[in-house]
């Protein structure tokens, strides 16, 4: 018996050895494709620095991803060394104690507000590796035919929805809609919201706010007074589905990430060529906003190769690899000062820095999921049309105070 | 020999040990603590257990999943019953058929959500495909709270009925032949005979499975996790994902608070069903 036990002992202790010492790990999204673009740009990397880098493949999705990296650092793993955090999740991981302060970097040249995230105090514990912003997709075939100017409001956009939408049913196309956007009980929810109502004096600091009451009201009545939008805008409508809808020619606006660009015009979109981007709408008193979005990197406060990876992290977001990048495989540079030669190559990046100046990210505070899920929870329902958006609004204002106590 | 039987089960009760009771007592522990990641830990506390039932999400969780659980078990048993009895027919391709009728248990239940998450797709679900072009009209499956339900139940009843028809198979097959025999002696009909003999005998099983399928579909995850996240409105928050997300946010404190909520909740009914069960056995 003792034999028994010593030899599961034994195995136990080996298998947890097995990491190889000498290499620096990296934590990345498991989808095939983004896998290989990692290894291209780590096998630069490891030319110039001699460092070697090992891979670590994680799953696909935000959630799981974080929740994979939560466990390795709650049981204090040495690896992995660096890994990417969604923009949404790097307040609580510096909260916890999770991240290595990052010294000897030059914050200037990133977004103000991507940065910002990173920083406690004046100390830096991650930096921002690509961005995201929100974007309005339409077409420009359609924009024309009917007569409609690129709407600057919320209330044109409507106005221009509504007359493509009506001619075009007319036509025949009865699932033809005006606009699709993300309205399912998830983040993307939260970050729709936070682009129509930021710009109007809207946003979490003062939920049941005037501002915020008028983009949930404008939001509601796009599916259900003026019906430009699905009614599975509120069940369905993540970027994907969105994506898919306005890409088969059935929407003539869409709100999407820069993501769907590439796809729109590729070889087998139906309506390769006849995309347009843009600001998304303000409103007629207030002025342009985007969620901000992408992912940061940050160097694991357990990793015992720290200075390594922190040569990583200088490698990623140098001006040389940033544009690289974004050329190779269409990341958004969170360095403004590459742009400039971007939008020469790539006219949407226009778009994109244009949206990413206006960007507002959403509150950095640990228990920010809590919050999202508080509130997408009653932005969904009014949606859905449960409850009135003022009573909603509300609700949620009550939630998260007594979150605010919970977690202070 | 007394000495050896318990020398002999060790390595099992070590097993069993460190993978069952370790992590569960853990649970235990941890749900008495303010376990937040980015806050100071604080001694223990009922706190997290008295947040969670002062939470209206947390009732509206405890409720869908009951709701989900009672709806879902009988109709799988239901179902279940009758592929059990379809398949234990003796027919041309019989073996070929018990191999398909396993094929949905065998899909990861990831894979068959995202299946039926795009069946019940509102623009291009085959559903609504068939509804529009016959009817005319779409059904905006998970905008509804009863409508998502009976999404989510299909979606699992199509998953989990050829557990419960294994299972059920497995009882059909232990009933001697001579049982049968006997009671077309006796003059009974087919019908008779299913109520007299076959369910009767099968009711040990039917609990057995109802036992499983209940302690499942209370902790029921993957499938809303990926089809509906708990939308709209949160008419379809299971107790699982409600616990995932403090897991998730940080709060492992009140996550596991949910757990030994849910795990109290599965450990009690199987106790009622096993009771059941005891009194239910039969003995040839």
């Amino acid at each position: 018996m003792l034999s028994f036990i010593l030899l599961l002992l034994t195995t136990l202790l080996l298998s947890g050895c097995t990491d190889k010492e000498s290499e620096l790990t990296l934590a990345v999204g498991g989808a095939p494709a983004e896998v290989e673009r990692w290894e291209e740009i780590i096998r630069e990397f490891e030319n110039i620095e001699r460092i070697r880098v090992r891979i670590i493949r994680q799953p696909a999705d935000t959630d799981l991803r974080r929740q994979n990296l939560v466990l390795a650092l709650r049981s204090k793993k040495k690896d992995p060394d660096i890994f990417l955090m969604d923009i949404a999740w790097v307040s609580q991981f510096i909260e916890s104690g999770w991240l290595t302060e990052i010294k000897g970097i030059d914050i200037s040249p990133f977004f103000e507000s991507a940065i910002r995230v990173d920083q406690k105090g004046e100390r830096v514990f991650a930096v921002p590796l690509y961005v995201d912003c929100g974007l309005l997709y339409y077409r420009e075939d359609l924009l024309k035919e009917y007569n409609c100017g690129l709407p600057s409001t919320w209330e044109q956009l409507v106005e221009c929805a509504l007359r493509v939408q009506q001619g075009e049913r007319e036509k025949g196309r009865k699932d033809f809609y005006g606009y699709v956007w993300q309205g399912a009980q998830y983040e993307g929810l939260i970050c729709n919201f936070l682009e129509l109502s930021a710009g109007t004096g809207g946003g979490f600091e003062d939920l049941d706010s005037q501002g915020n009451l008028k983009a949930l009201i404008m939001m509601r009545d796009m599916i259900h007074r003026f019906q430009i939008s699905p009614p599975n805008t509120y069940t369905e409508m993540k970027e994907e589905e969105a994506r898919i809808f306005f890409q088969m020619g059935k929407a003539m606006f869409e709100r999407n990430w820069p993501y769907a660009w590439k796809l729109h015009n590729s070889e087998s979109s139906p309506i390769r060529g006849k995309v347009g981007v843009t600001l998304l709408p303000k409103f007629r008193d207030g002025d342009h906003a985007s969620c901000l979005g992408g992912w940061h990197l940050g160097i694991s406060i357990y990793s015992d190769k720290k200075g390594e990876a922190l040569k990583l992290v200088r490698y990623l977001t140098s001006k040389e690899v940033q544009i690289k990048l974004a050329r190779k495989l269409g990341w958004n540079p969170a360095r403004k000062d590459v742009y400039d030669e971007l939008i020469k190559e790539q006219p949407h990046m226009k778009a994109v820095l244009r949206s990413c100046e206006k960007a507002v990210s959403r509150p950095a505070i640990p228990y920010y999921s809590q919050m999202s899920e508080v509130l997408r929870k009653h932005l969904n329902a009014v949606l859905a049309n449960r409850i009135p958006p003022a009573r909603a609004l509300e609700q949620a204002r009550r939630e998260i105070e007594r979150l605010n106590e919970m977690y202070r | 020999m007394n000495r050896r039987i318990i020398l002999y089960s060790l390595p099992a009760l070590a097993l069993l040990f460190t993978l069952l009771v370790v992590p569960l007592l853990g649970t235990f522990y941890t749900s008495f603590l303010r376990d937040v990641s980015y806050l100071d830990k604080g001694g223990l506390t009922l706190s997290n257990y008295t947040n969670i039932f002062q939470d209206p999400t947390f009732w509206q969780s405890l409720a869908f999943t009951i709701k989900f659980a009672g709806i879902s078990v009988p109709l799988e048993l239901l179902t279940g019953l009758i592929i059990a009895l379809l398949i234990d027919q003796k027919m041309i391709g019989g073996g070929l058929l018990r191999a398909i009728v396993l094929i949905p248990w065998a899909i990861p239940s990831v894979v068959s959500a995202r299946i039926w998450e795009l069946i019940f797709n509102y623009s291009y679900g085959m559903i609504n495909l068939i509804t529009s072009n016959i009817l005319g009209v779409r059904v905006n499956w998970f905008g509804e709270a009863w409508s998502a339900l009976l999404a989510l139940v299909v979606a699992d009843l199509w998953r989990t009925t050829p557990f419960v028809a294994l299972v059920l198979l497995a009882g059909l097959q232990s009933i001697p032949p001579e049982l049968y025999k006997q009671a077309r002696v006796d003059g009974a009909g087919r019908i008779r005979t299913f109520f007299g003999v076959t369910l009767p005998l099968l009711v040990p099983f039917l609990i057995i499975s109802a036992i499983f399928r209940t302690a499942d579909a209370l902790r029921v995850f993957d499938i809303v996790f990926v089809i509906t996240e708990g939308g709209p409105a949160n008419q379809t928050m299971p107790l699982s994902l409600y616990a995932y997300r403090f897991y998730a946010g940080g709060d492992f404190g009140k996550g596991s608070a949910v757990s030994v909520v849910l795990f109290l909740a599965s450990l009690l009914t199987a106790l009622v069903m096993l009771g059941y069960y005891r009194r239910k056995r039969v003995v040839y």
